[in-house]
């Protein structure tokens, strides 16, 4: 147990990244509104992203960029590039998914009026 | 040009759909024609693929020169070029069944075409990808585009494709998680440099989590049961001019991507905290293929009753290829070929008859085959015998395979399951051909001619069913040359 709570103690970014997730899950499980689902759906992609943020951090390291006629390439000064480049594109996924969403719900609201789940299941029926 | 055909694969339909809006604005009804020229270039350039592939074996391309593990890699091997060939023709008769069925149903035709050419040019490049996060890439443009497809037609099918884009981001945010957790533990992307490192890491607990959490995030997108609740909703709302290549090509390929990295990154026998891997996942695609089955049995509506026996085909296509012998993963990919034509061929059928009777439900549907069309009726009999299983479809020979590879594996439960799985699809065809030749009783309804083009893609459809029965043994070989050449 103690050593449980040593792990979790010593990882604080992950600790917040599992938080993050699983309240993610409950917005978008336990909430009847659209737009709450969709804030939901939001928060679990923002952890992922927060996930490969986390383990990609380096402190004191530079710009991934090898000047030419330097002497020697010190791997270790440099943060590693591909996590970021990771982040950048699903950033750019999550955003393209969130205009989809956007054009969908304000679609179900002209046509429903409404934007909670149980009034449209009751019109549905 | 040989050597690029991937990349204009993937080109082609992403130019011609991005670019659709802006070349007919003036005319839109160049559209049709845009989009049908694509789609027959992109035959023209996978059969030459195909070709290229059988002559010089799997070819590693590599984007903008950079080789992997720096770049990022497209592995063009014999899975690959076949898959690509399969949905090239599936988009091309689903463009062809569509132009009568699109105008009524999508009032705008210019997003239903650039949504349709965007959506292939990612369905080819995760069958292309051997790059992990390359994959998430593509499977995110062509679910988007899928959401939208979905929700084209406006009205309910609007709620169901919210659902289907809730569930498929989550699915694909897990996938993104799972990759990121490998990542951390090997530190590459690449397919071929992961199958190098992980073994040895198998014992990790982060490659476990890992290939757990891909797998659940390709689970949501194939529609395995029990995540597949999006899938018979979706499938039943959306027009009818979309759902033949949504139900042919979304979930089949969703699950190449899964077989791909099953195949490149876990070796048979390799057991995590004391599971074997690959049977754990083979008892999955038992519960899939025997509970779609089931419940397709119980449905009155057709088009829900044919999206769970996709859902089931799913199962037994993993059944196929987890069995871990090469007679089983060949059987199970050659079944994932035809049950790309098979589910294109059924939601085709579907479309026509609600079109032409507005037929929705097995009651509707009574005596219906006395007096519709006989190239409806004609393909009808010819989808159910692929379905259940009967030579000389191609659908017979898959069920053989996976079955011979089961008993080779002594998985008696995975042989089983595969007939019982066809029992239960020969149960749910008796009651729709029960309906459709039920005498008529009361009303005379005239008979009808159905248009060129539906009896064009019904013909080639039911033509490619039984061709691809009598090409069975090349096609198998072909597949297994992507396992004997060291992994795919």
């Amino acid at each position: 147990m103690i050593e449980l709570l040593q792990t979790l103690i010593q990882r604080p970014n992950f600790v917040v990244f599992v938080i993050l997730f699983l309240w993610g899950i409950y917005i978008m499980a336990a909430h009847p509104n659209f737009v709450k689902k969709l804030i939901g759906l939001y928060i679990v992609q923002t952890s992922a992203i927060f996930f490969l943020v986390a383990f990609s951090a380096k402190e004191g390291a530079t710009v991934p960029v090898i000047v030419e006629g330097a002497a020697a390439v010190e791997p270790l000064i440099y943060a590693n590039p591909l996590p970021h480049v990771l982040t950048v594109t699903a950033i750019v996924v999550q955003v393209a998914t969130l205009g989809v969403s956007l054009a969908l719900v304000s679609a179900i609201y002209r046509k429903f009026g409404t934007l909670e789940e149980d009034e449209v299941m009751e019109q549905l029926r | 040009m040989s050597s690029n055909l991937p990349i204009l694969l993937f080109l082609v339909p992403f130019f011609a759909g991005v670019s659709m809006p802006i070349v007919t604005a003036k005319r839109r009804a160049l559209c049709s024609r845009i989009a049908l020229g694509t789609a027959i270039v992109m035959v023209v350039l996978a059969t030459l693929n195909l070709r290229v592939v059988m002559t010089q074996g799997p070819i590693e391309y590599a984007l903008g020169g950079w080789t992997a593990p720096i770049g990022i890699a497209w592995l063009n091997d014999s899975i690959a070029a076949v898959v690509v060939l399969t949905v090239s023709v599936v988009t091309l008769l689903s463009l062809i069944y569509g132009r009568l069925v699109v105008t009524s149903d999508l009032e705008k035709n210019v997003p239903y075409y650039t949504l349709i050419l965007v959506m292939v040019s990612g369905l080819v490049g995760i069958v292309f990808a051997a790059d992990l996060f390359n994959v998430f890439v593509f499977l995110e443009v062509a679910a988007l585009t899928g959401y939208a497809l979905v929700g084209a037609g406006g009205g309910k099918a609007l709620v169901y494709a919210f659902r289907y884009l809730l569930l498929g981001s989550f699915g694909a945010t897990l996938y993104l998680l799972g990759l990121s957790h490998l990542y951390v533990a090997t530190g590459t992307l690449n397919m071929a440099d992961l199958a190098v490192r992980l073994p040895e890491l198998m014992t990790s607990t982060a490659v476990a989590g890992g290939l757990i959490y891909m797998f659940l995030g390709l689970s949501i997108k194939m529609a395995l049961i029990p995540l597949h609740s999006w899938l018979p909703d979706a499938y039943t709302n959306a027009p009818s001019a979309v759902t033949p290549f949504l139900a042919s090509t979304v979930t089949k390929v969703a699950l190449v991507a899964w077989i791909r990295i099953e195949y490149s990154l876990i070796a048979p026998n390799v057991e995590v905290s004391a599971v074997p891997v690959l049977v754990l996942l083979e008892e999955l695609g038992v519960i899939a293929a025997l509970i779609g089955g089931a419940l397709a049995l119980i449905q009155t509506d057709l088009r829900r009753m044919f999206a769970y026996g996709g859902i089931s085909h799913i199962g037994l296509i993993l059944i196929g290829v987890s069995l871990g012998n090469d007679t089983g993963f060949a059987g199970g990919m050659f079944y994932l070929v035809n049950d790309a034509i098979m589910q294109a061929a059924l939601f085709m059928i579907i479309g026509t008859i609600i079109y032409y009777h507005k037929a929705y439900t097995l009651d509707d549907i009574r005596g219906l085959g006395h007096h519709t069309s006989p190239w409806l009726t004609g393909a009808l009999i010819i989808v159910a015998m692929a379905m259940v299983g009967l030579p000389p479809t191609g659908g017979f020979f898959g069920k053989w395979n996976i079955v011979l590879g089961a008993l080779e594996a002594e998985h008696y439960l995975a042989a089983f399951t595969v007939v019982a799985s066809t029992l239960l699809t020969l149960g749910y065809f008796l009651k729709v051909f029960a309906a459709w030749f039920l005498q008529p009783q009361d009303v005379e309804i005239q008979s009808i001619e159905v248009s060129n083009s539906i009896r064009l893609s019904l013909g080639v459809v039911s033509f490619a069913m039984i061709a691809l029965g009598f090409m069975s043994d090349f096609v198998v070989q072909f597949l297994l040359q992507s396992v004997s050449s060291g992994g795919i």
